[in-house]
């Protein structure tokens, strides 16, 4: 077995010289301080990443992108497909936890001030991902065609709609057409399952090599003076947390499998307390205590403005944060992250219990 | 000659760790491969698919005859009244249920459970039946006949 | 020429007779009991001018004339022969205004305009001219009786005659219900209210006991004392009056009785006006009790398909050579109750054994014994059935497939307790199969669904198991490694 092993991996090293990778591997070291726990929510984001591949893949063989099957197709797959209730579970618990590490794998980022130069690519592309989870977050939500998810895109693709000039079109480029429809479900099926996930590898791959490349950060206050080697200890480490992981999914996934509801009717009234995904929770309870006019500004525009202005802010953090960058503490870095965090889990929460 | 002692504990303690090792991680790959493949398995049953429904060729029913089909979770009633003419209904009698049946030799649609009639088009027409019953539409496309809900 | 000759000397001899005979006597009936006109000469018995009504009550104009010019002059408020709704509300003047009727010592209601308005012969008339029908239509306008004078036209036993008069006339109803039959009252003289009506029996019914005499609505109005959720009410204010009946020998307990049974349940209870009321099984104008050889036919009407079965049945023959009511026989008549299963087979409540006794008739008794056990034992399934589906939904888990098929239990259930009508026991047992059958397919499937629940449990023990020693495991190795690398 071991011999099979050696051979496989002398004729390809033979070949594209592997020698290189595992020396550099070998050579790299992890820093180990008092902030290490962070940086393993990298590495759980993307596990979770890896299990929405697999999960995803799997439900594409019973899943149908219609308006007409949609509903049923995911029936089917959770009373007659084999272990079907378990791999959608999975599929959608595994979606809200990725979001949540990713939440935390950017916050932990942001507060270690690790975006400073030369991290700037490495945080652009992370941002970009955490957007892009957000889109697979919503476009997936709107898939299984039940009536929350239905009223929910509904009312998402509306605050889109309220832009000024350039609203419109996106709000019909987004429904393909004026209304919520069954070309709204094939749009975001191609979204969810094509081209998210083609241009989310593109950008994890630049990450991924990024972090290779450049190795972890190392805080700005502390003195490392410990390390890890990467491989093995690192990685060992890693594969444990996921393991840890793996199994809080599944206890999740059966005691909470995902539900499926009721049928969307697009003629059927709205039913009571639509709400969008948590994680988008803290923006739809904003846009709600905005009031309708803001001096000449129409208040759910303005609050639009105000997310996307704050979101640019944010993504372009390491170029105009210059203290962090010579190695000095940013306080104003370290009280807008302290607001956002409140911000965003107070919000959170009121949307949750109101 | 204490550090001998020390090697030889050492030695099988490490195997055994890596021979359990390398058996859970077996067990890990069929646990989680178990239910992968079980998922790719095509299941037993027929899909279901409520909306409209092919249920076989068009010589399948003879001319005034009749078959009883599951639409999703529903029984329908089709009659084939001519060469291309099929008429589809719920057979599902509106009185107590039960699951009505094409009399010939009458032309209607009967309820054994209590003689309910209705005519072709459904229409309750003698028996306890409070209301007609539910009318799907029948095409044939391609010499199939169709069966699909009437939005 | 002679003739108008002898009124003009008529009229100047009643014009010294008039000024003989005190001024106030009245002049107009004087004047016209002369001319011996049909009016005055059946006002003469009129129970108004009994009371002291004139002619000029109704028609206007001074009564203490003699002068035709000052008697019937407009100015006097002279109306001459009122027509059309006129005659209904000149009738109404004093019969709707209580206080003047009060002055007559009379117990007759007030407002009969009023209701006969709201009525459906208040209704325009297809001349269009005003209603329907006038007081005067069935009341007559001269030699009105009291209605307890047998010559009276509403007099209860002269009523069928009157209604008659349009009723029963094919070119005048056309007018205004084509649908309506006109043999009513032929169909009455062969009721037992028409026969002792034709007699000269005041108490039986007549049109107006069951239809009302002033506020008559048509079947479907919901107001109509012969609206089906009305009916058994209305026939109930005499049959249920045991002094009113004294003199029948009929019982007086079937509306209390019809009011327990399924079908008064229906009607009350869930407003079902499909539900069978006294009509339905008696008639209406030709009411009878049915006979007995035709009950299976009445009650057929309806429950077509269990008197079919019965007709074909062993116990047809028998039930005809015995004179036994057929449906009645188990079922009973006015109360009947639904039909549980207690009623077959030979334990308490049961009907078989009435005649199948375990001495005189094994073999029936045996049948009824087993056709029972039968049905329960269906009944039982059905019930672990759907308690087995209730704990499978309970779980959280799919039971569609196991609902679906839950309905052919159903079904057998009920065909089962249609069929049971044929008697035969080889029916049913195969119908009680059916049914046995996919309950049982029901509890395997709902089983099922509950071992997927407790698999799905086991199975996560299993895994997470397995996952958290591998993650120890895995803990140690690093342990391991790392314990080395220090060496």
């Amino acid at each position: 077995m071991k011999k099979i092993f050696t051979n496989l991996y002398n004729w390809v090293d033979e070949r594209v010289d592997l020698s290189d990778i595992v020396k550099f591997m070998s050579k790299k070291y992890v820093p180990v301080h008092s902030h290490s726990i962070w940086y393993y929510f990298g590495g759980v984001s993307l596990f979770f990443f890896i299990i929405q591949v697999v999960t995803g893949i799997l439900l594409l063989f019973y899943y149908k992108g219609s308006a007409d099957l949609a509903y049923e197709s995911i029936h089917f797959i959770m009373s007659k497909v084999e272990f079907g209730w378990l791999i959608r579970s999975i599929h959608a618990w595994s979606a809200n936890l990725f979001v949540l590490a990713a939440f935390i794998h950017m916050f932990s980022v942001y507060f270690e001030k690790a975006y400073r130069k030369p991290r700037e690519m490495t945080w652009i592309t992370g941002m970009l991902m955490f957007f892009l989870a957000l889109g697979f977050g919503f476009s997936g939500y709107l898939l299984p065609w039940n009536e929350l998810a239905f009223f929910a895109t509904k009312v998402g693709t509306d605050i889109a709609g309220v832009l000024p000039i350039i609203g419109e079109p996106i709000k019909i480029f987004l429904r393909g057409g004026e209304d919520v429809t069954g070309a709204t479900l094939s749009r975001f099926f191609g979204f969810h399952v094509a081209l998210f996930p083609g241009i989310f590898t593109v950008l994890l791959f630049i990450h991924l090599l990024l972090v290779q490349r450049q190795g972890m950060s190392e805080p700005l206050n502390e003195k490392v003076k410990k390390t890890m080697p990467f491989f093995p200890n690192f990685v060992l480490r890693d594969l444990l947390l996921w393991l840890v992981v793996l199994n809080l999914l599944a206890i999740l996934a059966v005691f909470f499998p995902a539900e499926l509801g009721i049928k969307a009717d697009p003629l059927a009234p709205a039913p009571a307390g639509i709400k969008p995904e948590w994680y988008f929770l803290f923006m739809f309870q904003t846009l709600k205590y905005i009031p309708g006019y803001v001096l000449f500004i129409e208040g759910e525009i303005l609050g639009i403005f105000l997310f996307g202005l704050a979101g640019i802010l944010w993504v372009l953090v390491p170029f105009w944060d210059k203290k962090s960058e010579q190695g000095r503490q940013n306080k104003l870095v370290n009280y807008l992250g302290i607001f956002a965090v409140m911000f965003i889990i107070v919000m959170t929460i009121v949307g949750w219990l109101l | 000659m204490t550090q001998e002692i020390q090697k030889e504990k050492v030695q099988p303690r490490r195997d055994f760790l890596k021979y359990l090792l390398s058996s859970v991680t077996a067990g890990f790959g069929l646990i989680v491969f178990y239910p992968v493949f079980s998922f790719m398995k095509p299941p037993k049953q027929r899909e279901v698919e409520v909306t409209s429904l092919k249920i076989g060729n068009v010589d399948d029913i003879e001319i005034g005859d009749s078959k009883i089909i599951r639409f999703g979770n529903k029984p329908v009633i089709v009659i084939r009244n001519g060469k291309e003419d099929f008429s589809a209904l719920s057979a599902t009698c509106t009185h107590l249920d039960c699951t009505v049946q094409y009399k010939k030799d009458e032309s209607v649609i009967w309820c054994a459970c209590h003689n309910g009639k209705y005519d072709l088009t459904g229409r309750n027409i003698s028996g306890p039946p409070p209301r007609p019953l539910e009318k799907f539409k029948a095409d044939v496309k391609n010499n199939e006949i169709i069966i699909s809900k009437i939005v | 020429m002679k003739n108008i000759l002898s009124k003009y000397i008529f009229v100047i001899f009643c014009l010294i007779f008039s000024q003989i005979t005190n001024a106030k006597t009245d002049e107009c009936f004087n004047c016209h009991s002369g001319l011996d006109d049909s009016p005055s000469k059946l006002f003469k018995n009129d129970i108004h001018q009994k009371v002291g009504l004139s002619c000029s009550s109704c028609h206007g104009g001074d009564n203490t004339s003699d002068d035709m010019e000052i008697s019937m002059d407009k100015k006097n408020g002279f109306l001459g022969i009122p027509s059309q709704n006129k005659i209904s509300e000149i009738c109404a003047k004093c019969h709707s205004d209580i206080e003047n009727m009060k002055k007559y010592r009379t117990d007759i209601s007030t407002g009969q305009l009023e209701e006969l308005k709201k009525s459906v012969h208040g209704a325009i008339a297809v001349d269009g001219k005003g209603m329907i029908l006038q007081c005067t239509t069935c009341h007559n306008a001269h030699g009105i009786k009291k209605v307890t004078d047998s010559g009276s036209l509403v007099y209860p036993t002269n009523i069928p005659n009157t209604c008659n008069k349009c009723h029963g006339d094919i070119n005048y109803m056309r007018k205004y219900n084509p649908g309506l039959s006109v043999d009513q009252l032929a169909k009455y003289r062969e009721s037992k209210h028409g026969k002792l009506n034709l007699k000269g029996n005041r108490k039986v019914a007549q049109c107006a006991s069951c239809h009302g005499s002033h506020a008559v609505f048509t079947s479907k109005d919901v107001r109509s004392k012969v609206y089906p959720l009305n009916i058994p009410e209305t026939c109930s204010t005499c049959h249920s009056d045991k002094e009113y009946m004294k003199e029948s020998n009929i019982p007086t307990d079937q509306f209390e009785k019809y009011k327990k049974s399924v079908h008064g349940v229906a009607l009350f209870e869930k407003k079902d006006i499909s539900a069978p009321v006294c009509n339905s099984c008696h008639g209406n104008h030709a009411a009878t009790p049915p006979g007995i050889s035709s009950i299976s036919k009445i009650c057929g009407t309806c429950h077509a398909l269990n008197a079919e079965l019965f007709g074909n049945s062993p116990h047809k023959k028998v039930f005809d050579e015995n004179n036994y009511p057929e449906c009645e026989t188990c079922h009973g008549n006015h109360l009947i109750l639904v039909a549980r299963d207690q009623l077959l087979g030979v334990n308490e409540g049961a009907v078989c054994a009435k005649c199948h006794t375990e001495e005189k008739n094994p073999k029936g008794f045996k049948a009824a014994v087993k056709m029972r056990a039968l049905i329960d034992s269906l009944v039982v399934l059905d019930s672990i059935s759907r308690r087995q589906i209730f704990i499978a939904e309970q779980k959280g888990m799919e039971v569609e497939e196991a609902k679906f098929k839950l309905r052919d239990v159903h079904q057998a259930e009920l065909e089962a307790r249609t069929v049971v009508h044929a008697f035969d026991a080889e029916k049913f047992s195969e119908i009680i199969n059916k049914g046995v059958n996919a309950s049982n397919e029901v509890i395997s499937e709902a089983n099922s669904q509950v071992d997927e629940y407790y698999f799905r449990r086991y199975g996560l023990v299993v895994a997470v198991l397995i996952i958290s020693l591998l993650a120890l495991l895995l803990y140690f190795q690093i342990k391991r490694i790392e314990a080395k690398q220090n060496l």
